[in-house]
This record gives structure tokens, sequence and C-alpha cells, in this order.
């Protein structure tokens, strides 16, 4: 069947593109570079969403994360001015880069065993959820995480605006 | 319409229509660079060009083979890969953005509905090339351009995001048909008439957001002699420079479909009500870049954070109520 050998080389396609970024995000030793990995990345998992038939979460993860967080934390490392001759351009000592790729195999193994042995029935056949019913999902049975989230964000906002101050004042 | 080759039909329309936007867009390129000249030249007492064909309509067909015939020089000390992504990234959203724009009746590339918050997305997108052309670029002017434009982007996207909520609070609906639709032949029966302050905020952020004179700090010529794109040559200006234009045509297909009745008009409406005013909004953006001077920096932020972002609020607040008496 050519529409499931077609389906294989998109899923696939979109692996490939996370992964080759997701290395660039690690192994590069220029900040920018690793950054542009990482918008890779989240690019490639918005692309994933899509593939889910879940274009709105695809299209939030790219307004949020390729519009917004990625770009403030450009603005960060332009502010640094340390792409050139920071600790990050030296790699990192053996032990080290075997701990860390240890840590990001021990959540991928979990969650894909997870999903090996424990799949959730709506895996197979993706099906798309209107706009309209994710919104009655956050306000009706989910309201409580809603506004714990949205509590959490605005205490985040309001500590970095004191901690703005507190060193203006020191100055 | 039968697709060739066995291509599935949904495939093909996206096809055919990416073509036809890239021809659209060239041609609008063109199109444009001519009108801001003669209209820049007409506003300062001049004609404009005037020599290369009658009343310098050649002119920019000259320009574009100057442009394509220049030589690519990369910076010494660049990021030779980042510097030229950078212009791709810029234009490459492009084609993305005109997928979801209602031109007529039945003239959609792609019936989507949530075809605005595919625009709104990817229209972020932009800003990220010009970082990483200010950033490749291994020059000051270049640095302080995209740090910048930054800046700019990021306080002018959340106005800009609340006036369009505004609206779709209003019809219920992402779906950019549906809510050109939803509004009379009349200008009276438009949605600005009903949201004059979303319009307002709308404009001033799209300003802002394409980079355009009262709001060009990233590119500003007479102190970062051109901001971040200052060591691109040749194409590689002549992309971001295409890009912006693009750019210029999506924020006023998605005003004229969100506030001025889309492909409505008073009479035989179709895809020209819709071109002619897109073109107006065009004709106005260009009359303010030659009629206000540029803001300084902290007048660009204080205009967001301290009056268009409250302003926004408040007229979010009075349509949710309004909505739901």
């Amino acid at each position: 069947m050519p529409s499931q050998s077609l389906a294989y080389a998109v899923l696939f396609g979109h692996v490939a593109f996370i992964v080759v970024g997701a290395l660039m995000t690690v192994l590069s030793q220029n900040l920018v570079r690793a950054l542009v990995g990482l918008i890779m990345t989240l690019f490639g998992v918005a692309g994933l969403f899509f593939l889910m038939s879940a274009p709105f979460i695809g299209l939030m993860q790219i307004l949020i994360y390729v519009g917004a967080v990625s770009i403030l934390i450009f603005f960060a490392i332009m502010l640094t001015q340390s792409w050139s001759s920071g600790d990050e351009a030296q790699g990192p000592s053996r032990k080290r880069a075997v701990l860390a790729s240890l840590t990001a195999l021990a959540p991928a193994l979990f969650l894909g065993l997870t999903i090996i042995f424990k799949s959730p029935p709506s895996l197979l056949v993706a099906e798309e959820t209107e706009v309209s019913a994710l919104g009655r999902f956050l306000l009706e049975p989910y309201i409580l995480p809603f506004e714990l989230i949205s509590l959490l964000l605005t205490v985040a906002m309001a500590g970095a605006v004191i901690l703005g101050f507190e060193r203006r004042k020191q100055r | 319409m039968n697709p060739p080759f066995g291509i599935p039909p949904e495939l093909f329309t996206i096809l055919l229509a990416l073509g036809l936007l890239a021809g659209f867009v060239g041609l609008n390129g063109l199109v444009l660079v001519y009108l801001e000249r003669k209209v820049a030249g007409h506003i300062q007492r001049r004609p404009g060009p005037f020599e290369v064909g009658p009343h310098g309509i050649l002119q920019p067909l000259a320009d574009a083979l100057k442009l394509v015939g220049k030589q690519l020089i990369t910076p010494r000390g660049a990021d030779k890969w980042l510097f030229w992504t950078a212009p791709i990234i810029s234009f490459a959203p492009v084609f993305v953005l005109f997928l979801p724009i209602p031109f007529g009746p039945v003239l959609t590339a792609m019936e989507m509905d949530l075809g605005l918050l595919l625009i709104l997305a990817f229209a972020g997108i932009n800003v990220l090339a010009l970082c990483l052309a200010g950033w490749s670029s291994e020059n000051k002017w270049s640095l302080l351009g995209a740090a910048r434009a930054v800046a700019q982007s990021v306080a002018y996207e959340i106005p800009l995001l609340l006036a369009v909520l505004a609206i779709a609070f209003q019809f219920g609906s992402l779906n950019l048909s549906t809510i050109v639709s939803g509004q009379g032949a009349w200008p009276w029966q438009w949605n600005i008439m009903v949201q004059p302050v979303a319009f307002f905020i709308y404009f001033v952020c799209a300003l802002a957001e394409t980079n355009r004179a009262p709001f060009d700090l990233p590119e500003a010529e007479s102190e970062l002699t051109a901001g971040f794109h200052t060591e691109y040559s040749g194409m590689g200006f002549g992309i971001f420079f295409l890009a912006e234009y693009a750019n210029m045509i999506v924020v006023c297909a998605v005003a004229t479909a969100l506030f001025l009745g889309g492909w409505n008009g008073p009479a035989a409406p179709g895809v020209w009500w819709f071109l002619v005013k897109v073109y107006l909004l065009l004709l106005v953006m260009m009359w303010f870049r030659w009629t206000y001077p540029r803001v300084r920096f902290d007048q660009l932020l204080n205009l967001s954070w301290k009056w268009l972002l409250p302003l926004a609020l408040i007229n979010l607040l009075v349509t949710l109520v309004l909505v739901k008496i």
C-alpha cells in the first residue's frame, strides 16, 4: 500500500529531523548553533503533533516555543556574549558525557516501555479533538491543574520583577 | 479538475496553490517596490523613478536583475552556515502564511479551522531569521539590529494577539472564511465599525511586526547602516526584502479579512474587492512611512507595554462582556 509507506516515510522523516536537531543541541560547541538545533527539535515535535491529528497543539507549540521561548533564549545568549570563550566552548569530560547520555536514556526507555506495554487506546486511531472541546476540558474537569499552572506562572513573573528591582537598588 | 500522475487531489490543490502563490508573491514584490518608490517620490514632491520604461514602470525589473546579478559575499568571521540559512528561514514561512487566507468566496488555498492561529504561529518565525542574520554577521550593527528586532517583536506580538482574539471571541471561530462571511457587503456592516479599537491596535502592531517605519528600528539606516542585513549582498538582501514585502501583504490581507469584510463588497463580491482593500492598506502603510519620523527605542517599548497592551486588554474585556450579554 503506497499511502502506508508514505506515512512511514513522513513519520521517520520527522523523527530524523528531531534527532538531528537534538544531537546538534547537545554536541554543538557554539551556543547559537545549539539553539538552532533546539528550534529544529521543537519544530519537528510540532510536526509530530500534526501527524497525530492535533493541529491545535502543534500550532501552539510553534507559537509558544519557536516564536516566543526560543527567541527569548536567543536574547539571553546575545546579552551574555559568551559564544566564543565560555565554559560551554570546551567539550565535556568523558565521565560527564556517559552520565548525561544515561540520564537522557532513562526517561526515553521508561516512556517507550510504557507505550509498548500499556498503549492508550487512542494511539492507533488518531482522532482530531475540536478546540472548543479542549477549552471545555480545561475549564471543567481539569480546572484545578489549569488554575494552579496560571498561579505558578504569576508567582514566577512576580518573582522575576522583584529580583529585577532588587538588583537595580543595589547599584 | 483531475490531478495528473495519480497525485491525491488534496495534495494537488496545495501544490497548485503554492505555485500560484509563488508567482503572486514575486509579482507583488515588483509592484510594491515600484509603488513604494513612486509614493515616496510624490510625497517628497519629486517624480520618483522615471527613466526605465514609461513612468519608470520597468524600474523594479531592473532592480531585481541587478540584485540577482550581484556577487554573494560572506564576511570574514561570519558563521557561514547560519549566515546563509537566515534569509531562507525568513522567506520559507511566507508560503504557509498565505495558505489559509480567503482571497475570494472559493479562492482559498487550504480551508482550515485554525487558519488564523496558523498565520499567527508562523508569522513569529521571521524574527528568528532576523536574529540569526544579525548574530551570524559578526558585526555590531547587525547584532544591535537583531537585539532590537527581538525586543520589538516580543513587545508588539502580545497586543496584536489580544486584538485578534477580540474578533475571534466575537465570531467564536478561528477560521478566516467564517469570519469574512459573517460580515456584510457594506462598510457599516464590517468589523471595523464594531471593533475600531481592535483595528487600531492591530494595525499599529502590524506596522511594528513587519518593521515598517515609524517602527523600522531593526534596520534604522541612519543609526545602524542597515541593521540586521548590513552584511548581506545581492540576493541575500533580496530575499529578506521580498520576505518583508510578503509579510506586509499577509498582515494587510489578515486585516482585510478580519476587519474590512474580506471579499465582500457593495457589488459583485469577489477576489477584486479583497485585492483593492489589501492594496489600500498597503498604500496607507507607505504613506505612514514617509509621514512619521522614526520613534526612539524607549518610546517604541513604552507605546506597546504602557498603552497598547492595557488598551487591548480593556477592549478584550469589553468584547467578552458584550458577547456574553
